[in-house]
């Protein structure tokens, strides 16, 4: 009875300002579906197939790509001088947002952008190249800009599953059966560590598969438009004066959903299709191919160059305010966009307010739970989060604007709160589960054998211990907040605006230097929370 | 002389509706509504795609805080479809105290919003200020896109559809569609316009609706799912001629009139499009173009309207958006507001009416980028030519 009380306690907090949110936000979104003329005219709109299509291809084409440069990248440099420094930086790249890095490396490919400037300074061209870059029939550019974000943050999962001692030592002894059989270190990755690394990134690569065909504002940044993906015409739909436009977008919401629960379905069928051939080239061998040391470092220095670039174009672009074609270097350096943005600071303030005290809750919520609640009952959360973060954010966002509406929550920051919350805890309590359940229990034996209460023994001993733990939960809490554009903009309805919110409204074509300030702004908030929590995470107890 | 019979039904039509709004006892009414105003906090939702824009609100904000003691937050806004949408789901939700008390609105909203009876009023010709309008020289001022505004509301600023470009590299700016077209294929991938339904977008597709209409006395009258294919069919024809020549062979459009002009200023693009005539020399202005550039209308004119602000049916501050519009409407506001330095709009009231001090607001100065010849502006079509206007584009360019 006591343990009843004390799981019903932990999931108290947790059921009133996490579960019953998202919980209200997916039963609306399913009772704004119930209306037939929306489905008709959802099948009606000319750019439906089209934008699946395209949703459904950038999607899967990122993923793909993502997940076998992430590997070869691993591969190569696992255990090597460069290695230790590939995950921090990684985690340094994870803390530029998709949109901010869109911004960026938009300008860098643009007919007009810097690429263009340095072979038309070269090749003498008297106007822009007509190039089909930014914005191409095809996501292309679109793949591009999920691909270089999303290797990173694939890289630093995996390096996190690495570096786990147990994983390490037996991914060593593997490493030496497999030596002593004739396998090369190409082989060994491809034949016995991938296929066992895979199945542990199976929900973060689902999560990358669906975000990347769902994405709205890297599709308005860099995305194409006619069609457009089908989040942005869902998009567009959600924000439409029209109500039965509206209704079509909740359709259109639940469509995306239901599509990329077909295309997973199709995913698994090919995969049990193809399992016995699969199995045959994996156990087939050996081959004495060895692990590629230098086109791993290679992609590697590629990806710091993309990244160093993105960020000195963003720099220099705040400060730019007179840089037209084809000057290779603004004609005038002036901080008067940094200016407007510190004038009126409504963005930084909502933004930052909003991370901190989703962060805090979401943390407060986590400990709580795996506190008080037995970690059987993990698996249902865990569930539950990975519901929350593979779900398209249109469909939930959707429908907590719709529950919100009843509850007069909408245009609050209590409303956008709670709409933060729902991404923050999720992840908050996916990275603070494992070490937190990994707690010796043995210390508290020791503790309360020194006369210490439980109370202190929690505040004092495990709080400290759990401190990098609880340190990278959160710098990962305030990343993912300070991105959130979809939910924020249909859920603050106007009235609260955030740095996301600004950014995307200059991307569409606004002040250059206004708009890398903002993109910048959406960096350096997460860097900072990263850089804090590592240094946390390094110092001795 | 078609337009000017129309304008001259508009504009009986509006003088038939002035008397409905009686204007005695205006000044002790308008007092207590100042004292009611004092201390409110008006939320005015106002699309803020342009600094000039922001900049402007946030001078009347701070003036209107000093006299009036009526705080003005700016509440930016892509698009004010977004603004009607949130006002009809709170009134839905028996929500009485909305989240907006000023929106800046115009055409297809407005008519939303008056005919679900989501907006508060009569209320403009009420304003003290509202003496100064122009309402017979602009008698858009009265009917917004076919739209009697009934007091509503507020007229606010001007608008006709103009183009610019560098005057360096364009010799002969193209004055009407046809030009446009040789225009286009003299310089392949060079012209563009953004793709509906942005409103720019469709306005540029309205033009050519009404350069390339047979029957000119459909515009203004509700437009027929079935009659318009037909109706229609040159204007689609126009466009299948211009479509090839432009950026990216048309199968790609930017998204939106801001892109188009970063486009311009790149050079990829050799012209842009604005609905604000004064958008140019603004542009010069602000360093954004060159001093070159010059601005032009197509010949036998161009879509022209007003753009107004109202006050959400369940807005919570009345008084204080009262209080704001006139102030909006004041000689000082619009002088400022039609200045090219500060934003360049157009302002809706008659020069006429000022005293000379009043009118002292208005500079008068000559600077590049101003439309040199300046056409006829042409009335909106019928608001429901727009939906499906936009749906039939979408078939036939969008996929």
């Amino acid at each position: 009875m006591k343990n009843f009380l004390n799981s019903f306690a932990g999931f108290l907090p947790l059921g009133i300002l996490w579960l019953s949110p998202l919980a209200a936000g997916l039963v609306a979104v399913l009772y704004g579906a119930l209306d037939e003329a929306a489905w008709l005219a959802l099948f009606g709109h000319p750019q439906l197939w089209p934008g699946l299509a395209l949703s459904m291809g950038t999607g899967t084409l990122s993923l793909i790509i993502s997940a076998l440069l992430a590997f070869w990248i691993v591969a190569g440099l696992y255990g090597g001088k460069l290695w230790p420094g590939t995950s921090g930086l990684m985690g340094g790249f994870l803390s530029l947002p998709h949109l901010a890095f869109a911004i960026g490396l938009g300008f860098l490919i643009t007919p007009s952008g810097l690429l263009a400037r340095v072979i038309g300074s070269v090749a003498a061209w008297a106007a822009p190249p007509q190039w089909v870059t930014t914005q191409d029939p095809y996501g292309f550019s679109l793949v591009t800009v999920l691909v270089l974000k999303e290797v990173p943050f694939l890289i630093w999962l995996i390096s996190a599953h690495l570096a786990r001692p147990e994983v390490a030592q037996m991914l060593n002894g593997h490493f030496r059966v497999s030596q002593s059989l004739g396998h090369g270190g190409a082989s060994v990755w491809l034949r016995v560590f991938i296929p066992q690394i895979l199945p542990r990134l199976k929900w973060p690569l689902l999560i990358v598969w669906f975000y990347g065909a769902s994405v709205v504002d890297v599709a308005l940044a860099i995305g194409p438009t006619q069609p457009p993906p089908l989040a942005v015409i869902i998009w567009s739909d959600l924000n439409n004066a029209d109500p039965a436009v509206n209704a079509r977008g909740t359709a259109g919401a639940l469509f995306l959903t239901a599509a990329l629960g077909c295309l997973v379905l199709l995913f698994m069928f090919l995969k049990r299709a193809t399992l016995p051939s699969i199995w045959r080239f994996f156990t087939r061998g050996p081959s004495r191919r060895r692990t590629p040391r230098i086109t791993s470092g290679a992609l590697l220095l590629f990806f710091c160059a993309v990244y160093a670039l993105v960020f000195a174009i963003l720099c220099v672009m705040s400060i730019g305010t007179l840089w037209p074609y084809p000057d290779l270097f603004p004609s005038e350096l002036r901080f008067s966009a940094w200016a407007q943005f510190l004038m009126s600071p409504a963005p930084l303030l909502n933004s930052l307010s909003l991370a901190v005290v989703s962060t805090l809750a979401a943390l407060a919520l986590a400990v709580f739970w795996l506190e008080t609640v037995p970690e059987k009952l993990d698996a249902v959360l865990l569930a539950c989060g990975i519901a929350a973060l593979a779900l398209p954010s249109l469909l939930i966002a959707d429908g907590q604007y719709l529950a919100f509406l009843r509850l007069g929550l909408n245009g609050t920051w209590l409303g956008v709160f709670l709409a933060h919350l729902t991404p923050v805890f999720a992840y908050v309590f996916i990275v603070l589960k494992g070490p937190y359940r990994a707690f010796d229990p043995r210390y508290r034996a020791v503790a309360l054998g020194l006369n210490a209460d439980n109370y202190r023994f929690w505040s004092v001993v495990k709080l400290a211990m759990m401190k990098p733990a609880l340190a990278a939960a959160a710098a990962v809490g305030i990343g993912v907040s300070i991105a959130q554009y979809v939910p924020t903009q249909l859920i603050a309805s106007g009235r609260l605006t955030t740095l996301p919110i600004e950014a995307v409204t200059l991307a569409s074509g606004g002040s250059r230097p206004l708009m890398a300030v903002f993109a910048l702004m959406l960096a350096v908030i997460p860097a900072f929370a990263f850089i804090i929590a590592s240094r946390l995470g390094r110092k001795p107890l | 002389m078609k337009f000017t019979r129309r304008d001259l039904v508009r504009g009986a039509g509006a003088a038939a509706l002035l008397p409905l709004f009686p204007r005695a006892g205006i000044a002790g009414d308008w007092a207590a509504v100042e004292a009611e105003a004092r201390g409110q906090t008006v939320y005015f939702n106002a699309w803020a795609g342009s600094e000039a824009i922001n900049a402007y609100i946030d001078w009347a904000a701070e003036i209107l805080k000093a006299r009036h003691g009526v705080t003005l937050e700016h509440v930016k806004i892509a698009d004010a479809a977004e603004v009607v949408r949130r006002v009809r789901d709170e009134v839905k939700a028996g929500k009485a105290e909305g989240s907006a008390d000023l929106v800046w609105i115009n055409g297809e909203n407005f008519r939303a919003m008056k005919a679900e009876k989501l907006l508060y009023g009569p209320f403009a010709t009420d304003l003290p200020n509202f003496r100064y309008v122009d309402t017979e020289g602009k008698p858009t001022t009265l009917v917004d896109f076919a739209e009697p505004t009934d007091g509503l509301e507020s007229p606010w600023g001007m608008a006709q559809l103009t183009f610019f470009g560098d005057g360096a590299k364009i010799s002969t700016p193209p004055q009407s569609m046809d030009e446009l077209v040789a225009f286009a294929k003299a310089h392949p991938g060079r012209v563009t316009y953004p793709a509906p339904p942005d409103f720019h977008g469709t306005t540029f597709v309205k033009q050519a609706l009404i350069e390339s209409i047979v029957d000119q006395g459909l515009l203004p009258l509700p437009a027929k799912d079935g009659e318009f294919l037909r109706a229609a069919a040159p204007l689609f024809d126009l466009l299948d001629r211009l479509h090839p020549h432009l950026w990216r062979a048309g199968k790609q459009f930017p998204q939106s009139q801001a892109q188009l002009k970063q486009m311009l200023a790149d050079g990829e693009l050799l012209m842009a499009l604005t609905f604000n005539p004064n958008e140019p020399a603004n542009l010069i202005a602000a360093g954004a173009l060159p001093d070159t550039t010059v601005a032009w209308q197509h010949r036998a004119g161009t879509i022209g309207n007003t753009h107004f602000v109202a006050i959400p049916v369940n807005s919570k501050a009345t008084a204080g958006a009262r209080v704001v519009a006139s102030f909006l409407l004041s000689p000082e506001a619009q002088g400022r507001k039609a200045d090219l330095k500060t934003w360049g709009d157009p302002t809706v009231l008659a020069i006429t009416k000022l005293s000379a001090e009043e009118a002292k607001f208005f500079g008068t100065s000559i600077v590049p980028g101003v439309v040199t010849e300046p056409a006829p502006a042409l009335a909106e079509p019928h608001g429901s030519w727009v939906p499906l206007l936009e749906k039939a584009w979408l078939e036939s360019y969008g996929t």
